[in-house]
């Protein structure tokens, strides 16, 4: 489903996607990404497709507020059975509905006495009884704890593929976007970029939204010049001791300017098990800051100069290199990995 | 209440005796009266001033029609003055501000002026056969006058602590505006409603200074209030305020008991 939107007020913002499957619209805070729900929600005047001019309540859409708005004054199953027709099969078809999201159990209870994750599936439940055409949900992880965020959501995700709705979720969560079918990313209030997951996280097309994305690995340098022969472009990282970086050739990019560049910390690479196996593309030597323990993985803080370079490597190589804080090493930033865009101010 | 106490030493605050003892203090002053009309009255000679039992049915009778016309009128302005917001609000705010600062004796000569059989409205209604001025329609307009502006800025507290956000979801889910209105923005304001209607009743059945000017006749309990102390003395007052209390407490005790039975949220 394309969403194609224009609104002139309360701020200006156009947004033109695809929706598919489970859809992440990634902003941050202030990019009007509640008042896009809402103008598709028919609740705020604006011009777009799909429900061009339409009444609200003509509209098939499942809005999911931040806070999924339950009615307070009506007990689980009265909420879901609140868009369903008057008639003795009301009760039957909405406590069906909540079985589809697993809540039989807790019909009878006030919304109060729900869980945030067990209200969010009960305003899903709600939102299904309308029989809608696309559901739209507003930061769904905003108001769950850490701990029982994975659950809930693989749980929502589970029920969306399993109902077969296109769904919009807009969040500023980047953890959001890796669980997405499909992802687009709102910068400057309108779309820069969409595509799959792996598509947007790999090439982000502007360090906006790398920084959506949660990219860490985000640095300034400075373009020496372009060796055509070997089709490389060289940076020159002065924050780290003025380390020369080699990237694929960007012809655009002119001798002095200065340029924003990322990699993912799993392009930062420790040196191998057998080293006359790679030529290395870009050496880069720091000492060792900090060392996150997260299972199989680490993440490894190196100082190089005055930055913060981070490298995530499976456990046991970090142990192999004796990876301690103090310890200095030299990675490889491999050239693939490395992206960069010309500095915006 | 023990485990109340329990609580609250746990929490390390001091147990606060000041508070209690001058709202202990404070509430003998409000009961005061009250006791001095126990002692007071001849409970021995327990007895009604003629006309006492027909100021009850014209007060409780017409209190109630009045109620009704206020609630009526007055929802669809209160909900009115909550939700929507438009250029010049500030006067019709300030209307409901005037009719509640009005002196009701004052307010008693203004209604006079316009519905008596001189003013523009009470002249034209006379034609109809219908007259403003000491007659049931009179008293039932001067308890109208006396309590809608209480019912309408408490209605409209109310309906403004409807979430709109809820009131926006029941559209997202189908439901036309007056549907919404109905199934969201009523049940959710009924405590507040309920207690507007219960203010709106005291304050109808309590009228005096507008009655007294428009509706002399028929008499209200007040008026015969009034009366019973100018023509017999303060002993025929006292039966009679008995049953006014009597009258007058059962509605807000139902509604504010209703109301709490269902407090949820």
């Amino acid at each position: 489903m394309r969403i194609n939107y224009r609104i002139d007020h309360p701020l200006q913002l156009q947004a033109d996607f695809e929706v598919e499957d489970f859809t992440v619209l990634l902003g941050q805070s202030g990019e009007g990404k509640t008042t896009l729900l809402r103008a598709i929600a028919g609740l705020l005047p604006a011009q777009g497709e799909p429900f061009s001019g339409l009444p609200p309540q003509h509209r098939a859409i499942g809005y999911l507020p931040q806070g999924y708005a339950l009615f307070p004054h009506l007990r689980a199953w009265e909420n879901v059975a609140f868009a369903l027709p008057r008639g003795p099969q009301r009760r039957a078809q909405a406590l069906e509905l909540l079985a589809r999201v697993r809540l039989v159990h807790v019909a009878d209870h006030y919304p109060t006495a729900l869980s945030g994750g067990q209200q969010q599936r009960v305003a899903l439940a709600r939102a299904l009884a309308r029989k809608p055409q696309l559901l739209l949900l507003d930061e769904p992880t905003s108001a769950l704890d850490a701990g029982t965020r994975d659950e809930v959501m693989a749980e929502l995700i589970f029920d969306m593929h399993e109902f077969g709705l296109p769904t919009l979720a807009v969040s500023h969560d980047p953890y959001l976007a890796a669980l997405a079918d499909r992802v687009a990313a709102m910068s400057g209030r309108r779309i820069v970029q969409q595509g799959t997951p792996a598509e947007v996280l790999s090439r982000p097309a502007s360090v906006a939204v790398a920084r959506l994305l949660g990219h860490r690995n985000l640095f300034t340098a400075r373009v020496v010049g372009h060796e055509s022969s070997t089709g490389v472009t060289l940076l020159q990282w002065e924050a780290a001791n003025g380390t020369t970086l080699r990237v694929p050739q960007q012809p655009e990019l002119a001798a002095g300017q200065l340029v924003q560049w990322m990699i993912a910390p799993t392009a930062v690479r420790l040196p191998s098990f057998k080293p006359e196996r790679h030529r290395s593309d870009n050496p880069v030597t720091g000492r060792v800051e900090t060392r996150l323990n997260l299972g199989a993985h680490c993440q490894v803080a190196l100082r190089c100069g005055t930055e913060r370079l981070w490298l995530a490597a499976p456990s046991n190589l970090v142990r192999h290199h004796g990876l301690e804080p103090g310890r200095e090493i030299t990675v490889d930033l491999r050239s693939n990995g490395l992206l960069c865009w010309p500095h915006l101010g | 209440m023990a485990a109340l106490v329990d609580i609250q030493a746990a929490d390390g605050l001091p147990r606060a005796r000041t508070p209690a003892l001058i709202g202990t203090f404070t509430l003998l002053l409000i009961a005061g009266p009250f006791i001095g009309l126990a002692v007071a009255t001849h409970w021995n000679d327990f007895h009604f001033a003629p006309g006492d039992t027909g100021s009850i049915g014209v007060s409780l009778g017409y209190s109630l029609i009045a109620l009704v016309l206020i609630i009526v009128l007055g929802t669809p302005l209160a909900w009115w003055l909550a939700r929507q917001s438009f250029h010049g609000k500030w006067a019709l705010e300030a209307i409901i501000l005037l009719a509640l600062l009005t002196p009701p004796l004052a307010m008693g000569i203004l209604l006079t002026t316009l519905f008596g059989p001189y003013g523009p409205v009470g002249s034209l209604v006379a034609h109809a056969g219908v007259e403003l001025t000491n007659s049931a329609p009179a008293f039932v307009l001067a308890q109208f006058y006396g309590a809608l502006p209480y019912y309408v800025v408490a209605a409209r507290a109310a309906f403004e602590g409807v979430p709109r956000e809820l009131e926006h979801i029941a559209l997202t889910l189908g439901k036309s505006p007056w549907q919404t209105f109905w199934l969201v923005s009523m049940p959710l304001a009924r405590l507040g409603l309920a207690a507007g209607i219960a203010l709106a009743w005291v304050r109808a059945l309590g009228e005096f200074g507008i009655v007294l000017i428009l509706a002399y006749y028929p008499q209200g309990i007040p008026v015969k209030l009034w009366v019973n102390l100018q023509d017999i003395g303060l002993p025929a007052v006292y039966p009679l305020l008995w049953v006014f209390f009597l009258v007058a407490i059962p509605l807000p005790l139902i509604l504010g008991l209703a109301s709490h039975r269902q407090r949820l949220f």
